[in-house]
């Protein structure tokens, strides 16, 4: 389906970011998750993970998926961090920041693993280190 | 054992000025901090603090002489053509301040964490001028408060009961029971669930509520497409509105729901006016939820040196300012500077992948506290010296007031006082590389 993502704080993806904890399975549990509203969640045979996908299909994300009242339809929300961020917009519209908030992606049901970040970056960014 | 008394918080802009700590040897016991304030005071004793320069050669990390990689990072600085500098919000002023300097000096673009937080809300002010206050202010005053787009239970945490809800103050005797809390946000977050009224709009949708909301506070009725537009009732508009010309001080906090989603600068420019009409009628102000602790910082310092407040380039030796050209999103999505310095941020993890996969390519260097995915894909990683912990200087708070910190206890290491001294020390070996 096509979602709206809506990235924001979380208290633990704080407390963990600034406790230096960004590359801890701990972090990845938190912050690796794209909550959705139950019955887009329900429709899409309640996955245990999405793939999150870029419009442009560039950059995609597995990330641990789960039902959540405070999201509205054919919304998503995932916490700030890096993979929220593989899939957010780079375009800044004049302004030198992205659409951290209200990007559009695709998101499927995926048997794809969920990696940690230290595995994101190299599967995804340092493949020439 | 050694107690401290009225710590500054180096975490977010709230610069909660009241921590206690006590320290032991390898522990340290915070009193007053919320969650993420305590995790970073505990940074201090971790074992996964970097400890020592790293430096990575044909795949390799090895660590290396503290010497040694101030002069490669020089040597990356020095050898570009078009460097980034990236100041961070997590430290001091006096450090953004060397790493402005440092990019006239080289002709490089400089640019900071503001610019991705609340830089559209800067210009939003450029565009409509600002009512504010401190914190102070609304705090003794307000009894009114609008979260546009934030949620400072989880991302400002003590927000509320430090600044804006639950303190008595001249109108609200009785704190929380005195004050009127509406949170606008399209997702019904736990700030939501704790005011008085949510209005729970469409993403993307800011500017056409605003709009509307600015309408109504003219006598007039909004087109009804408004309803569609926004998912908002023109009969919660008109109640919201009705909260806020009714109140005797009201204060909005905007949040990243303005400044990140569609409409970017407009909808705060929006915000701005409605505030200032808002005035006709009762006291209103309005001010950015700053999420970083010295982010307010750079626009401060970057304006009073240079006249623009993020995203400066000096390529042609003198400050040009052009949103969406020189920033560092647009920098590195457009492939368009060729090594960049990393000062207490975190990019690779919090800029979108066109920009971390650049990242990857060229010579980086940086400056951290502990291992993050900037550290992983950096050439130099320069151990970072925590500010309002181990060293003085200077944050502005959420509120452009600036708060002078000390520390508790000192750098831990023998060859850098601060990050402020370590950008001294980059700078001064960039100048002999180019002498």
């Amino acid at each position: 389906m096509q979602a709206m993502l809506n990235t924001g704080s979380t208290i633990e993806e704080g407390r963990l970011a600034k406790g230096g904890s960004k590359l801890t399975e701990e972090y990845t549990q938190e912050c690796a998750v794209c909550e959705m509203n139950p019955v887009d969640f329900q429709a899409m045979g309640s996955p245990q993970r999405v793939l999150i996908s870029a419009m442009d299909g560039r950059h995609s994300v597995s990330v641990y998926a789960y039902a959540a009242d405070s999201v509205e339809r054919g919304q998503i929300f995932m916490p700030r961090a890096i993979w929220a961020n593989v899939v957010v917009d780079p375009e800044t519209f004049s302004t030198g920041s992205p659409l951290y908030k209200g990007s559009p992606v695709r998101v499927e049901a995926t048997f794809e693993d969920v990696l940690n970040a230290g595995d994101l970056v190299l599967k995804l960014y340092a493949r020439g280190r | 054992m050694m107690a401290s008394k009225n710590i500054v918080c180096p975490v977010c802009g709230a610069s909660c000025d009241d921590i206690q700590v006590e320290l032991s040897g390898d522990k340290i016991n915070v009193k007053n901090a919320c969650k993420m304030g305590n995790a970073k005071f505990q940074e201090i004793v971790s074992s996964h603090r970097i400890s020592q320069p790293l430096l990575r050669e044909k795949g390799i990390v090895r660590p290396c002489p503290w010497e040694e990689a101030i002069e490669r990072t020089a040597e990356i600085l020095a050898d570009a053509s078009r460097p980034l500098i990236f100041m961070g919000s997590e430290t001091s002023c006096e450090a953004m301040e060397v790493g402005l300097h440092l990019a006239e000096f080289l002709g490089a673009a400089v640019d900071s964490n503001s610019t991705v937080c609340h830089g559209p809300t800067a210009m939003g002010i450029q565009e409509a001028g600002r009512v504010g206050a401190t914190a102070g202010q609304s705090k003794s005053r307000g009894d009114l408060a609008v979260y546009w787009g934030s949620n400072p239970l989880e991302s400002m945490p003590r927000h509320m009961s430090r600044y804006a809800v639950y303190p008595r103050g001249y109108w609200t005797q009785r704190g929380r029971f005195d004050r009127t809390i509406i949170t606008v946000d399209p997702r019904k977050s736990i700030t939501a669930e704790n005011s008085d009224l949510h209005i729970q709009l469409r993403p993307n949708t800011d500017y056409e509520l605003l709009s509307a909301l600015l309408v109504l506070l003219h006598g007039k009725r909004p087109h009804p497409s408004v309803e569609k537009v926004t998912g908002v009732s023109i009969s919660q508009m008109e109640e919201m509105l009705e909260l806020m010309k009714s109140c005797n001080f009201g204060s909005i906090y905007v949040g990243l729901g303005i400044a990140s989603s569609y409409g970017k600068h407009r909808n705060a420019e929006a915000a701005f006016n409605l505030v200032k009409e808002l005035n006709a009628r009762t006291k209103f102000v309005i001010g950015a939820l700053r999420g970083h602790c010295n982010v307010a910082g750079f626009n401060q310092i970057a304006s009073y040196l240079y006249g623009f407040p993020f995203g400066l380039d000096f390529s042609r030796g003198y400050p040009r300012y052009n949103p969406g050209e020189y920033t560092a999103v647009d920098l590195l999505r457009e492939r368009d500077v060729d090594c960049a310095l990393i000062v207490s941020a975190d990019l690779v993890s919090h800029f979108p992948a066109a920009c971390a996969e650049y990242l990857a390519e060229i010579p980086v260097a940086c400056i951290d506290i502990a291992p993050c995915p900037t550290t992983m894909i950096s050439d130099v990683v320069l151990p970072g010296v925590i500010d309002a912990m181990e060293c003085d200087g200077t944050f502005y708070r959420l509120d452009d007031v600036p708060i002078y910190f000390q520390p508790f206890t000192k750098s831990p290491f023998s060859n850098t006082k601060s990050n402020a001294d370590t950008m001294k020390q980059i700078f001064e070996k960039v100048k002999a590389l180019k002498r």
